[in-house]
């Protein structure tokens, strides 16, 4: 029989916040409900590496002790996080064999801090693909994370973990990454909402780098009331982190039941027309049609954009391990060894010419959005393929699976525009797909106000995968 | 680039950042170094000014406030 913890556990964030502070439930209630939700499911789903019952256990308790007046948004909501986030006490293990061998981490990343600060109950760590280069979690060494929605298939990544526990109900919320799409493609593939903000928009002190120049961080949810509530309590300037913006803080709480009124919003065409399968098409197209976005424009640079991220990607990411991949290659992930090994040998000057690329489609694209306040494009070429999938056939041509999830993000997130990826059903008999929502940088408010009215409009919604 | 041209790049810059390559490896990383060299001739084709400055800038780091 459900108990009202294991019930409020299913729904929303916000509405497990709204009951612990009014007395309805405890934090240690919620918590023990996400600890056997995690027991009773995650052998089917492996998205959790490390529970942290005790901690998650100790925390419940301190928050049950505070006043229930006590200044806490998210009071008791329990949450976990990527595991390449520090979590005191625990290696950081960012997907790979070789960190599980270094030191626990002294003290949480600062998101982790911030969330806890506001009453959230950190339960575990999830698994990834090693390093984050990857999209779709077949992790060799931690085992793949499957799609709750049919464990055959593959949960997305890299952060496949916190998109699939999200859609498992083991939490309502978690964080991931996203360096080239890898908060978007798994939100796309497992049916959940998730928030790529503005570049340097969120701290990424105290979470193990894969790309510093396109490295973001984000929050997954089952509601975009959720995603707002957890990234109002994680935004502020943090001088631990470089990229980290000074700037003040933004709520997107207070706008974001306010509505479209007023928005100009269109479709992204070619890159993200061509490179999309039918099914990505008509997802676009329904949302479209919801938020009254007849126009369509292009992107001219958006090839040589993503062309441009992967080699950046290429090369930061390997330098990052060079003297590891020198030393013992063989504890790599097999599936992105070879191309970190690639990366090592990369010309400075594709390197360098990428990073002005970068730069030049970054300004084309700002004059874009002097005429548009939000674009739609797909989040994915297809839905969740098979576990062990090698290729992909879009539109007639056959590319290699891994990489190819992730040409439609690649392009956005080359230049740091916040993206509200939404979950859209019925385009595919059983199976989700999402919907990328692009706003000009800063401007989370706006996709989050789409978003908003497209889940209230009953186009895009994320139920919890029936295990 | 041709595949010899690939082939010589990859062993000339492996050895020059000193980086063995496994022989179970060596295919694969030919694979990804030429899929690079694709798409470095994508983003070499942009036309690029002087103006077109690097996306990485530097951002200098004030010191510790004294105690």
């Amino acid at each position: 029989m459900s108990s009202p913890a294991s019930l409020l556990l299913a729904g929303s964030a916000t509405e497990i916040a709204r009951a612990v502070r009014a007395g309805e439930c405890s934090a240690s209630g919620l918590c023990e409900a996400a600890l056997e939700r995690i027991e009773a499911t995650d052998g089917r789903i492996n998205a959790f590496t490390a529970v942290t019952a005790e901690r998650a256990r100790a925390r419940a308790r301190a928050l049950d002790a505070l006043p229930l007046d006590a200044a806490l948004p998210l009071r008791g909501v329990p949450f976990a996080v990527k595991n390449l986030f520090d979590v005191a006490g625990l290696p950081t293990l960012a997907g790979a064999k070789i960190e599980a061998d270094r030191s626990a981490a002294a003290a949480d990343a600062t998101l982790v801090r911030r969330l806890e600060a506001a009453g959230a109950v950190l339960v575990g760590a999830l698994n990834m693909d090693e390093y984050a280069y990857g999209f779709t979690t077949e992790n060799t060494h931690y085992g793949p994370t499957r799609n709750p929605h049919d464990p055959a298939r593959v949960s997305g990544g890299s952060s496949g973990g916190s998109a699939a526990a999200v859609a498992a109900g083991q939490v309502p919320v978690t964080l991931g990454s996203d360096t080239n799409g890898s908060i978007r493609v798994p939100s796309s593939l497992c049916g959940v909402f998730g928030l790529k903000p503005t570049f340097g928009r969120l701290s990424r002190a105290g979470t193990y780098p894969f790309v510093a120049s396109l490295d973001h961080l984000g929050p997954f949810a089952r509601s975009v009331a959720d995603l707002a509530a957890f990234y109002d309590a994680m935004q502020g300037a943090d001088a631990l982190d470089p990229a980290c913006a000074q700037r003040r803080d933004e709520p997107v709480g207070p706008t974001l039941a306010t509505g479209i009124g007023g928005l100009r919003v269109a479709t992204l065409g070619g890159w993200f027309e061509t490179m999309a399968g039918p099914q990505a098409r008509a997802a676009v197209r329904r949302v479209a049609e919801s938020l009254g976005a007849s126009a369509t424009v292009e992107w001219p640079l958006a090839r040589a954009a993503r062309a441009a991220a992967f080699l950046i990607t290429n090369a930061e990411g390997a330098s990052l391990h060079l003297e590891d991949l020198r030393t013992r290659p063989d504890d790599f992930e097999p599936l992105s060894r070879d191309r970190f090994l690639a990366g090592a040998l990369l010309p400075a000057h594709w390197v360098l010419r990428a990073q002005r690329v970068r730069q030049r489609f970054a300004r084309e694209v700002a004059e874009c959005f002097a005429h548009v306040d939000l674009l739609l494009a797909p989040a994915t070429p297809v839905v969740a393929p098979p576990i062990g999938t090698e290729t992909l056939d879009i539109n007639g041509v056959v590319l290699p699976a891994r990489p190819s999830l992730g040409l439609l993000t690649q392009p956005v997130s080359c230049i740091g525009l916040p993206v509200c990826a939404v979950p859209v059903w019925g385009v595919h008999e059983t199976l989700p797909i999402g919907v990328q929502i692009i706003a000009a940088p800063w401007r989370e408010d706006l996709a989050l106000r789409a978003a908003a009215a497209l889940e209230a409009a009953g186009v895009c919604h994320a139920p919890v995968a029936r295990l | 680039m041709t595949e010899e041209e690939i082939a010589a790049a990859v062993d000339a810059n492996a050895a020059l950042v000193r980086l063995p390559l496994a022989d179970a490896h060596r295919a694969g990383v030919l694979r990804y170094f030429a899929l690079a060299a694709e798409m470095a001739e994508l983003v070499l084709a942009v036309p690029l000014g002087r103006d077109d400055e690097s996306a990485a800038v530097f951002r200098p780091v004030a010191p510790p406030e004294a105690p």
